[in-house]
């Protein structure tokens, strides 16, 4: 497979650097575009449009820490914030509009009692995207 | 910005976030995709944005790179957040501000010696005593000092201490006193350091000068990086020394204690001993001497350098190398006695190293101790930097200095003063091809004078405030004003043929530092707001829009004049009437809507009848001028050259007319801006 497109969805997880090293290898094979999202999740008791500070910042950081990383890799990351009630329907909602055919996600996962939870988002990008969907699987470091 | 239904409305101003609202593929899906300044290094929102660090890159791909070289050259840029990384600990601080202080262990001595041996051999064994007199000096120095650390915890020592007490005027003699004794620190040390490192290696000798100027280079480079790098650099060659003496004087003091005497150095004849003028004599020596007092003087300016208890610490670096002065001179100084050395009249070979060479024989560890002191010396430098800027920036701040050394660098350090610091001590190094050993004298009055204005501040303070056991400290500064004040009194006697400049230079400066105050006072009178003004509202301007041909440039210029006023005229300078009308036909066909004057200018000048135009212009009318200027900015710099730059030779001559605003309106060789008339513009 030859994207043409791929969007990386940026959560802040320990992952975040390793999969944006894999994304070049890929991206750069294949001349790709790169886009990188952060999504910030707003409380159903707040407005969509809130000015959420901390979180905020934090997207910022980590959207220009990313950049950063990919500076480093060789490859250009176009950046994008949101605000959504749902991560995984505004990750999936951007590939839609913005025509990406990979979806790369980080799969930082807990074991509990023998069991491993990699969380909601990553499950319903995989159920709801359009497009071929790479998950980057990493144990969470505490 | 969009409302609920996705619609745009146009924002009222121009606002570095954007949120958009998009629909989502399920209905009642919705997400704000928020479009922030990520790549242009701002980070923030509402209407309050920081500048990164990403924000300082040139965006040029030459201006990257310089930018590279100089942050691997400066280090990285530093926060505001970042000033205790660049504080520092007693032991680096040592290392910057020790070295001027203790380097004068290395010809403190001999300078009694040769004062006493004027008087005869005889009058050598009264080296100890003038030693140990001026020890008890610096002990005044020390208690002093900590006792205007401890009320001055600001900086800015002598200097602060004369203007809270005595006033503004000896406050200036005592900065202009410092300033000078800094600038000559690094002059004279690097000078004197580089002869005795050359000395080992005649052949390059002739490179002397090139070399100075560039150790002044990497010592400014070094503090501009911050006080801790600087410290960390040479911190080697500060405790070398160090290791080197004590070593020296252990084991001189043991083979002296031992029985094991070495042999004098043979030294030349002296001139027969005399009874005649030993009083002066002995003057001459205590004043010679008391260099060994200069370099501690800094560290009450850089107070603030330190970290966290400052004061503490401050007094502690101050105690420290106090102490390893004291005991170096004093040790060096009776070795001296003991050994019989008499200072060599040719100045070939000075009195540490004839003590050295008694102690340890003429081998490698002699040559070893002669080498540190040479490198040791050098870094004496690295005082003046730590003073200057600092004293600079607190002088700035009060208005005595122009503003800029008031300024942080990226690295948090008062670049603008090291920078300046560099540069006059080069000037001075050039101007005395780099062999300014004569002008030792010269700080040494500059610095005591700055002793004994703070010893007379604090005599003051102590006699007014009247507080605890104020006699005692009236006491003690009342003697330490009195021994400084003598000291200059000798110094400038015995000296006079190389202090007269002090008395010259220091008297310049207090005038400099004066007129520029001055100065920043009048402009302070006439920009601050009485009250709470408020922006007041003016009528529009006329405009002048000087046009040389019809061309986008111009119609770019006339369109922005335009837009700010309903009063726009154009003017054309023409040479003959001929070409003055031709340019009115074509004038009607372009802008009909917009009056245009023709001035004729049969002598073919251009900016003088222009000028003349906007005076009479601003006579007939009591609104204020705005001149649009439009000038072609062409793509590379070395395109300059190829255009008349008349613009910019306007702008120049109008920068100084009152009751006139000039704007520019760059014409860039790539824009293709769209001059058609939109509806709604409005028509005049």
């Amino acid at each position: 497979m030859q994207p043409k497109r791929v969007l990386v969805a940026l959560a802040g997880t320990s992952a975040d650097p390793d999969m944006l090293r894999l994304v070049a290898s890929i991206a750069k094979a294949a001349k790709a575009e790169v886009i990188g999202i952060h999504v910030i999740e707003v409380r159903w008791n707040l407005p969509l449009d809130a000015v959420l500070e901390p979180e905020l910042d934090r997207g910022e950081e980590l959207l220009a820490s990313a950049k950063k990383v990919a500076d480093q890799a060789g490859f250009e990351l176009d950046t994008e914030l949101l605000q959504a009630r749902d991560a995984a329907a505004a990750i999936v909602d951007t590939a839609v509009e913005r025509k990406c055919d990979l979806i790369v996600v980080a799969m930082p996962f807990r074991r509990r009692l023998g069991r491993v939870y990699v969380g909601k988002t990553v499950q319903n990008v995989y159920v709801n995207a359009p497009c071929a969907v790479l998950a980057y699987r990493q144990e969470e470091t505490r | 910005v969009t409302d609920d239904e996705g619609t745009d409305r146009a924002p009222e101003t121009p606002s570095l976030e954007k949120r958009v609202t998009r629909p989502g593929r399920h209905v009642g899906d919705r997400y704000v995709r928020i479009v922030r300044p990520v790549d242009s290094g701002l980070r923030g929102h509402e209407g309050r944005y920081v500048a990164t660090e990403e924000a300082l890159l040139p965006s040029g791909r030459f201006a990257r790179k310089l930018e590279r070289m100089r942050r691997f050259l400066m280090g990285r840029p530093l926060d505001v957040g970042a000033e205790g990384e660049q504080q520092v600990t007693p032991l680096t601080g040592l290392a910057v501000l020790a070295p001027s202080n203790v380097s004068s262990s290395a010809y403190a001595t001999e300078e009694i010696l040769r004062a006493l041996a004027i008087a005869g051999v005889a009058a050598l064994v009264l080296a100890p005593p003038i030693a140990l007199a001026l020890v008890g000096v610096l002990g005044l120095v020390v208690l002093s000092e900590s006792r205007v650390m401890r009320t001055y915890p600001s900086g800015g020592g002598s200097y602060l201490v004369a203007r809270a007490e005595l006033g503004t005027l000896p406050a200036l003699v005592a900065a202009s006193a410092l300033l000078v004794d800094y600038i000559l620190t690094v002059a004279v040390s690097v000078a004197a350091g580089v002869v005795a490192v050359l000395s080992a290696f005649p052949e390059l000798s002739i490179y002397r000068l090139p070399v100075a100027v560039g150790l002044i280079a990497l010592v400014a480079l070094s503090h501009i990086r911050g006080v801790r790098e600087a410290g960390a650099l040479f911190a080697f060659p500060t405790y070398a020394y160090l290791g080197g003496m004590l070593a020296l004087l252990a084991v001189g003091v043991v083979r002296v204690v031992l029985g094991d005497f070495p042999l004098a150095p043979p030294s030349p004849p002296l001139a027969p001993a005399t009874d005649a003028l030993l009083v002066l004599v002995v003057v001459r020596a205590f004043a010679g001497g008391a260099a060994a007092l200069t370099g501690s003087e800094a560290v009450a300016n850089v107070v603030p350098s330190f970290r966290p208890p400052q004061t503490r610490n401050a007094i502690l670096t101050l105690l420290l190398m106090t102490s390893w002065l004291a005991a170096i001179f004093l040790g060096l100084t009776y070795l001296a006695t003991v050994l019989g050395i008499v200072p060599d009249p040719a100045e070939i070979e000075s009195v540490n190293s004839m003590v050295a060479r008694a102690i340890f024989g003429a081998g490698p560890a002699h040559i070893a101790l002669q080498f540190v002191t040479a490198i040791f010396l050098l870094v004496a430098a690295n005082t003046g930097f730590a003073g200057f800027p600092r004293l600079a920036a607190v002088l700035a701040n009060d208005r005595f200095m122009p503003r800029h050394f008031a300024d942080r660098g990226a690295r948090l350090s008062h670049s603008f003063g090291i920078f300046a610091l560099a540069v006059v001590a080069a000037v001075v190094l050039v101007m005395f091809d780099a062999s300014v050993t004569a002008l030792v004298p010269l700080y040494t009055v500059a610095v005591f004078l700055a002793f004994f204005l703070s010893q007379s501040g604090m005599l003051r303070r102590s006699t007014r405030d009247r507080e605890g056991r104020w006699w005692t400290w009236a006491l003690f500064h009342g003697t330490g004003a009195a021994i400084f004040g003598g000291l200059v009194v000798a110094i400038v006697i015995t000296r006079i043929s190389q202090a007269w400049v002090a008395l010259v230079l220091i008297p310049l400066l207090v005038l400099m530092l004066y007129s520029i105050h001055r100065h920043y006072r009048s402009v302070e009178d006439a920009l601050v707001l009485p009250g709470d003004m408020r922006v007041p509202r003016v009528r529009p301007p006329v405009v002048v829009v000087p046009v040389a041909r019809i061309d986008r440039a111009a119609l770019q210029a006339l369109a922005f004049a335009r837009s700010i006023s309903d009063t726009v005229k154009a003017v054309h300078v023409s040479t003959t009437r001929e070409s003055g009308d031709e340019f009115r036909r074509r004038w009607q066909r372009t802008a009909p809507d917009i009056a245009l004057d023709l001035v004729e200018s049969p002598y073919r000048s251009l900016v003088p009848p222009l000028l003349r135009y906007i005076d009479a212009l601003d006579k007939s009318d009591d609104r204020p001028i705005t001149v649009v200027l439009s000038e072609f900015v062409p793509r590379h710099w070395w395109e300059w050259l190829l255009h008349s730059q008349t613009a910019f030779r306007l702008k120049a001559a109008l920068l100084f007319r009152p009751n006139t605003i000039v704007i520019d309106v760059p014409y860039h060789h790539r824009d293709t801006a769209d001059l058609s008339d939109r509806p709604g513009d409005t028509q005049s």
